[in-house]
């Protein structure tokens, strides 16, 4: 169980402008320690600004930014950024001197005062677990984008940090990389860290967030853990894998049969944007889709008529599609901002 | 106590990033050296060695003096291929974004333009050095106390003129950009302007430029330093019409010009370069 108490870093009112254009306009988001929290948005969010604003790179327009320091208070960043928690930063896709992983890694975890006589053992450990140990004395200039962006990542947890802020970590990585990063972060996870994740990739935020903080035109417009934010979806999805494949001519009964069977539990107001019925079914992937309302006393009800009444169905799974679920979510936000823009603008 | 062990380490990212610099500029320096030798060889012991017609100046420090062609050339590509990114290509590259986080953006410049100044104080010892050897073949020691005040000089020189191109470095967007305007700056356009003021002009002393000052790296050698306004000049007169070659400022003069460069050079980089953001 995840002891999350102690608040880490905390942004008032944060803003950024550039002209008239608001990149972050008065944003309020609060991460405990221990949590894994994604900051996701479309391009041109606000999310790397936010980003550089807390890695000090970049001086906030307007409002502040409170980081714990060794004594567990919080500290106003930009007045003082002394004897803060040791944080680590990747910001956007890396660029580094045209030297070798060993050169720059031991100068990066000399920068941040970490032990010399550990370094070798951490850049080896962690190089090591990135595939890149080979590539220790090779220069950097020859590496791919993806080792780029793993050296990246090597280079922001070099020193251990207890804080660490990954700005787009699986851009330009490849799947095996991107499974590399994520079972990476869970181990990170699992030390205790507190991560701040920006990605507008939902899936691998939704694999690894706490919660999510979803910001559009610079403003965050929803934050909260992924259950939550469900709730307020009109519709949620649950999916059923069958084990062999369901033929054409007994679909039509099946589907009238589960639907008849769910009907207590099924999307009353399915928007038909979304889906014209609330059973449908993928004869390629061999999966039934259930539009229902989302309630997890619903949810249970669901499998147990599953399991008892359909057994002939042979299921080998049943979920609830995390990432669609959060596309939707996100969808649903983004617009609804999007027209309450265009009132406002009406308004005006 | 306290304060030393804070100022330690506080220095200590700054040390780190001077290492640093030496590493990562260490190929350059090793290419710069060869060429600085290499030319000195060829102006100052070839002639010399192939062409026994030449007569070798009298007495060393003439020939250390006579011998100093290349000197200012070389200091100029070195300071401009060295300093030249020193602030711009960790916004160009981005590179920035790793670094400044883990290090104060100012200890960063400071660790690299130490890092930087120890180099081309290194290719400019070489210079030196190798100059000195063939003086001492040619003349027999010791070495005349001129040659060391000369090397200040120029130790003072690339301080300088790595500050005016820092200053450039501190604004402009891309290295290869700084290196060719600041080539252009410090190698012509310091002489023609100085040419167009002095054709209009000729009592006007050009000592605003930085070529001129850097003149006293090889004037100093002069056993008797020409201290009257007349014996700084070369002007020859057609007709009505005078032309007027200042050779070198005053000692005074000159190293005040060359120290007042650094002053604003380094102020207004510092106030541009904290304005800049990545």
């Amino acid at each position: 169980m995840k002891r999350i108490s102690e608040t880490i870093i905390k942004l008032e009112n944060l803003s950024k402008h550039f002209g008239s254009l608001k990149a972050v306009d008065n944003i309020n988001l609060e991460v405990k320690k221990g949590e894994t929290i994604g900051l996701v948005g479309p391009n041109g969010a606000g999310k790397t600004t936010t980003i550089k604003m807390i890695s000090t790179i970049m001086k906030p327009t307007s409002g502040k930014i409170f980081v714990q320091n060794k004594h567990g208070e919080l500290q106003n960043l930009l007045t003082n950024d002394r004897n803060l928690v040791p944080r680590g930063f990747l910001i956007d896709i890396p660029s580094f001197y045209e030297m070798t992983p060993a050169q720059l890694l031991k100068y990066f975890a000399k920068l941040q005062h970490y032990p010399n006589d550990q370094i070798e053992d951490r850049m080896n450990k962690l190089l090591q677990l990135f595939n890149l140990y080979e590539w220790k004395y090779e220069n950097v200039e020859d590496f791919s984008k993806g080792m780029k962006q793993k050296l990246g990542v090597i280079q922001a947890i070099i020193h251990d940090p207890d804080f660490i802020i990954l700005d787009e970590p699986q851009t330009g990585l490849d799947p095996k990389a991107r499974i590399d990063i994520r079972r990476f972060i869970r181990s990170l996870q699992k030390q205790g860290k507190t991560i701040f994740v920006a990605s507008h990739l939902l899936h691998e935020i939704s694999e690894i967030c706490d919660k999510i903080a979803l910001i559009n035109h610079g403003q965050i417009i929803a934050f909260d853990t992924i259950e939550n934010l469900e709730i307020n979806l009109k519709t949620n999805e649950l999916v059923f894998q069958t084990l062999s494949e369901i033929t054409p001519d007994k679909l039509k009964t099946i589907i009238d049969n589960l639907t008849m069977e769910f009907d207590p539990y099924l999307d009353k107001d399915l928007d038909p944007k979304i889906s014209k019925i609330p059973v449908s079914y993928n004869i390629k992937e061999k999966e039934f889709t259930i539009y229902y309302d989302g309630k997890r006393e619903s949810r249970a009800e669901l499998l147990k008529i599953l399991v008892n009444k359909f057994p002939e169905l042979n299921i080998i799974s049943f979920s609830q599609p995390r990432t669609s679920q959060l596309e939707r979510i996100y969808e649903q936000l983004i617009g609804a901002e999007a027209q309450n823009e265009m009132n406002r603008r009406r308004f005006n | 106590m306290d304060f030393l062990n804070k100022l330690y380490s506080g220095m200590k990212p700054i040390g780190h990033t001077f290492v640093f610099e030496l590493k990562k500029q260490w190929k350059k320096f090793i290419a710069f050296s060869v060429i600085t030798v290499g030319l000195v060889l060829l102006a100052s012991w070839l002639p010399y060695a192939f062409f026994p017609g030449n007569a070798m100046p009298e007495i060393q420090t003439e020939y250390f003096r006579t011998n100093q062609t290349f000197l200012s050339f070389i200091l100029i590509f070195a300071n401009c291929f060295f300093f030249s990114g020193i602030i711009c290509s960790e916004y160009d590259k981005q590179t920035g974004f790793i670094l400044f986080p883990k290090i104060n953006k100012y200890k960063l410049i400071i660790g690299k333009y130490i890092g930087n100044y120890a180099l081309v104080m290194g290719i400019t010892g070489v210079f030196y050095f190798t100059l000195g050897l063939l003086g001492l073949y040619y003349y027999g020691g010791p070495l005349n106390f001129r040659f060391f005040q000369s090397f200040a000089m120029a130790l003072l020189y690339i301080l300088a003129v790595s500050s005016f191109i820092t200053f450039f470095s501190s604004f402009m967007k891309k290295e290869n950009i700084t290196i060719i305007t600041t080539i252009l700056i410090l190698l012509i356009a310091f002489n023609v302007i100085t040419q167009f003021i002095t054709l209009a002009n000729p009592d006007f002393e050009p000592l605003f430029s930085l070529q001129y000052a850097g003149n006293l790296m090889s004037s100093i050698l002069y056993l008797e330093f020409p201290d009257t306004v007349a014996e700084r000049y070369f002007q020859i007169t057609i007709r009505d019409f005078t032309i007027r070659t200042w050779n070198t400022p005053t000692i005074m003069a000159g190293i005040s010009v060359l120290l007042i460069y650094t002053f604003f050079s380094f102020l207004f980089a510092a106030i541009i370069f904290k304005r800049r953001q990545l």
